[in-house]
């Protein structure tokens, strides 16, 4: 459901789902934290496929966010609609830097 | 039609097209069989004839020289009885034999007939002879000539009924054929000498008297026997055997060397009127002498025939025998390759067969034939034996998972119940429509599963406000039902038990702090309103903007959110105040309300709930809470939810309305 790519040391995670639900949540979960988990620190996820998160998928999400620690920062690019205003109705844009665009992360996260 | 019924009737069909050419073949050996035995038969008969008319021939001329007295009297008869005897012997034999062959010769009656015929003429003829034997006169003499032409007819008649029966067993053996003409040329040369042997006797006794006549039937008797002897040395082309052809080669030798000059010296005496050089008595023992001689010959012929007549009736016996054995061995065969067939390959097959289809039919219990074969049988019987294992195998299975079934069905019945249970616990957790102080409030509440992660509840404090919360914990089911009851109990104490002045956001602070790290996080809207004032207040944690219906039917969004409680330790919250008149309604709803989607994943949406709520807004709360249900199920298209929904509707009344419960 992830697909990855490598940008001058940004991990790039694609989410290759119209929706991050309760079914997709688990895989989601743990597709990310073995991305973690192999060293990873500066992710950037592209959201710009994602229709609909729920609150399991928000949960996963923090999750992530959480397993990363202080070190490292996981920047959310291509939140729209319904995704983005649940940043804002969940406050989780405050935690999550949110970007219109993947380009724009990476440059952030490699500034 | 059964694979036995086929084995069996090939095996039978091949065994009976072998047994009838066998048999076949064991006709024809019978009928050759009979063939040799017939010819043997008939050429013994023959035989018997043959030198029944030879020795006849000898008691002609023996009667006829004693009739003309040329032989003394008392030897003479002496040997005449001798020689009748031994026609009789011959004859009798000749008798014995065909009536002895009645069975494998035909028309055996007509020769029978004529052979008594024949014997009865003789004995007339010997009697009238012996009448003139006795008699001291010349009337001996006289009945001479009577007596050789009788005699002689009645020898000719032996040989023709001799050659009637030969022409009815006429051999296809070259040799035998040879043989046979051999034997009956050499009767005709016996025949001729055996005459002159008389006549000539005759003749010679009494020279002067001979007549021209007489002469010449001896004349002719000697060319006919140097015919004969012709005729004879035409037959030798034919490969026959060395005995018989050195003894034809040997008498016809002896006759041309010694007993033609003399016939012929003598005869040319006769013819000439000169003395002979011998007489009657030596004449006659010198052509006796010829006459044995010839009949040597004759059974060497004879003996070469019945050799050769045995070894043919032995081989056709030995081959009748070899064939019939060979029926019985083939006949054994069948029975032994039906008996294989039956025991080898019919029966095991019909009893894996048997067993086959009580194994279709499920029957388990069989006992299979037990084959230690390498044969396709054999294989076939290991094949069945692990079918048979693999059918227990799965029947066992089967059971194992039915009893597997059976518990799982037991055990999600009894979850169901329990489930059952705790949903009409949680459903009174929830407060019925109620007023106090002033405040009406009514829910609605609709689990995505039997108990839900959402909850709400309005409690009255002393104080003379009212606090309310709605709590949506993140996922739903059994889980989030629990957590949600144990919110529901907390935020209820809380609320209760809260010191006066303790703001709304502390609450929130507190609970977020003290949330274990382990439960699933939860988004609320937790408010309370003053019955004394207008005022109400709320904290927005990650909860959906609740709305504020105006009296007048206007439409608010309150707040624009906040953390979800339990998500991130430290999270700050703030508390929102707004107005609330009297006939003001705030309108709290779990997303589980605009996130519900139609059979296309459509969500139902904030405008489309901002637009019912607006379009019924005139309308009592419980009214709306129906519509919206009802909106919700026709958008659902059915009665079923992905997520808990519930909402929580609470109205400040108008003042003149007195201030106690409705429901």
């Amino acid at each position: 459901m992830l697909s990855t790519d490598l940008r001058e040391n940004v991990l790039v995670v694609r989410v290759e789902e119209k929706r991050i639900d309760a079914s997709k949540a688990p895989a989601f979960k743990d597709e990310m934290t073995r991305c973690i988990e192999a060293g990873q620190n500066q992710i950037v996820l592209d959201l710009s496929q994602v229709d609909f998160i729920d609150s399991s998928g928000l949960g996963a999400l923090v999750t992530c966010l959480k397993r990363l620690g202080p070190k490292g920062s996981l920047a959310v690019a291509g939140a729209t609609g319904a995704v983005s205003r649940l940043f804002t109705l969940t406050r989780m844009d405050r935690v999550f830097a949110l970007h219109p665009n993947v380009d724009a992360a990476v440059e952030q996260l490699s500034a | 039609m059964k694979i036995r019924h086929i084995l069996l009737i090939l095996t039978a069909f091949l065994g009976a097209a072998l047994l009838v050419a066998v048999a076949f073949q064991i006709r024809d050996e019978l009928l050759g069989y009979q063939t040799a035995e017939r010819m043997a038969a008939s050429n013994t008969v023959r035989e018997r004839l043959l030198l029944g008319t030879a020795a006849l021939a000898s008691e002609r001329s023996q009667t006829y020289v004693l009739l003309i007295g040329q032989r003394s009297e008392a030897s003479g008869v002496l040997e005449l009885r001798d020689m009748r005897r031994q026609v009789d012997d011959l004859l009798n034999a000749a008798e014995r034999e065909i009536t002895a062959t009645q069975a494998s010769l035909s028309n055996t009656g007509s020769s029978l007939a004529t052979v008594s015929r024949i014997r009865r003429e003789i004995g007339t003829l010997r009697q009238q002879a012996d009448e003139f034997l006795g008699a001291e006169d010349a009337r001996g003499e006289q009945f001479a000539p009577r007596w050789f032409q009788e005699a002689t007819r009645l020898v000719g008649e032996l040989q023709s009924s001799r050659m009637t029966i030969l022409q009815r067993e006429r051999p296809l053996d070259p040799v035998l054929r040879t043989e046979a003409n051999l034997r009956a040329f050499g009767a005709i040369l016996s025949e001729n000498i055996a005459r002159n042997q008389a006549l000539m006797s005759r003749a010679l006794g009494s020279p002067s008297v001979v007549g021209g006549l007489e002469t010449d039937v001896i004349s002719q008797n000697a060319g006919r026997a140097e015919l004969a002897w012709e005729l004879i040395d035409g037959q030798l082309a034919v490969p026959l055997s060395e005995s018989v052809k050195g003894s034809v080669l040997k008498t016809h030798e002896s006759y041309s060397a010694t007993f033609a000059p003399l016939q012929r010296s003598l005869l040319a005496a006769l013819l000439g009127k000169v003395a002979p050089a011998i007489g009657p008595e030596e004449w006659y023992d010198v052509a006796g002498r010829e006459l044995s001689n010839i009949a040597l010959m004759q059974q060497e012929i004879l003996r070469s025939t019945r050799e050769r007549l045995e070894s043919e009736l032995s081989r056709a016996r030995r081959s009748v025998a070899l064939w019939s054995a060979l029926l019985l061995l083939g006949a054994a065969a069948v029975l032994a390759s039906i008996l294989v067939v039956r025991l080898r390959v019919v029966r095991p097959l019909e009893n894996l067969s048997q067993a086959m289809l009580r194994l279709a039919d499920n029957d388990l219990e069989i006992s299979l034939p037990r084959l230690a074969r390498a044969d396709e049988i054999g294989e076939m019987s290991d094949a069945l034996r692990v079918f048979k294992a693999n059918a227990i195998q799965r029947r066992r299975t089967q059971n194992e998972k039915q009893v597997l079934h059976a518990r799982l069905r037991e055990a999600y019945g009894q979850l169901q119940k329990d489930l059952e249970a705790a949903a009409v616990i949680q459903q009174t957790m929830l407060p019925p429509s109620a007023r106090i102080d002033g405040i009406e409030y009514h829910g609605l509440f609709r689990p995505s599963s039997l108990i839900a992660g959402d909850t709400y509840n309005v409690v009255r404090r002393t104080d003379g406000t009212v606090g309310f919360f709605q709590v949506d914990v993140a996922g739903h089911g059994a889980a989030a039902a629990l957590v949600s009851v144990a919110c529901h109990h907390a935020l209820s104490q809380t609320i209760l038990t809260r010191t006066q002045g303790t703001p709304l956001e502390a609450i929130a602070v507190q609970i977020n702090e003290e949330w274990p790290e382990d439960l699933p996080y939860f988004t609320m809207i937790l408010g309370e309103i003053d019955s004394r004032s207008q005022r109400a207040s709320i904290v927005q944690a990650g909860h959906p903007s609740p709305l504020v219906i105006r009296a007048d039917g206007s439409i608010e969004m309150i707040g624009e959110g906040g953390f979800p409680v339990g998500m991130l330790p430290f999270a700050s919250y703030e508390r929102l105040e707004f107005d609330l008149g009297p006939g003001d309604r705030l309108f709290i709803y779990s997303d589980g309300l605009v996130e519900a989607e139609d059979q296309d994943g459509e969500q139902f949406s904030e405008t489309r709930l901002r637009n019912l709520v607006r379009d019924t807004a005139a309308a009592p709360s419980p009214v709306l809470l129906g519509r919206l249900d009802d909106a919700l199920r026709n958008w659902r298209g059915s009665e079923t939810l992905d997520d808990d929904l519930s909402v929580l509707m609470l109205e400040r009344l108008p003042e003149r309305i007195p201030a106690n419960a409705v429901d």
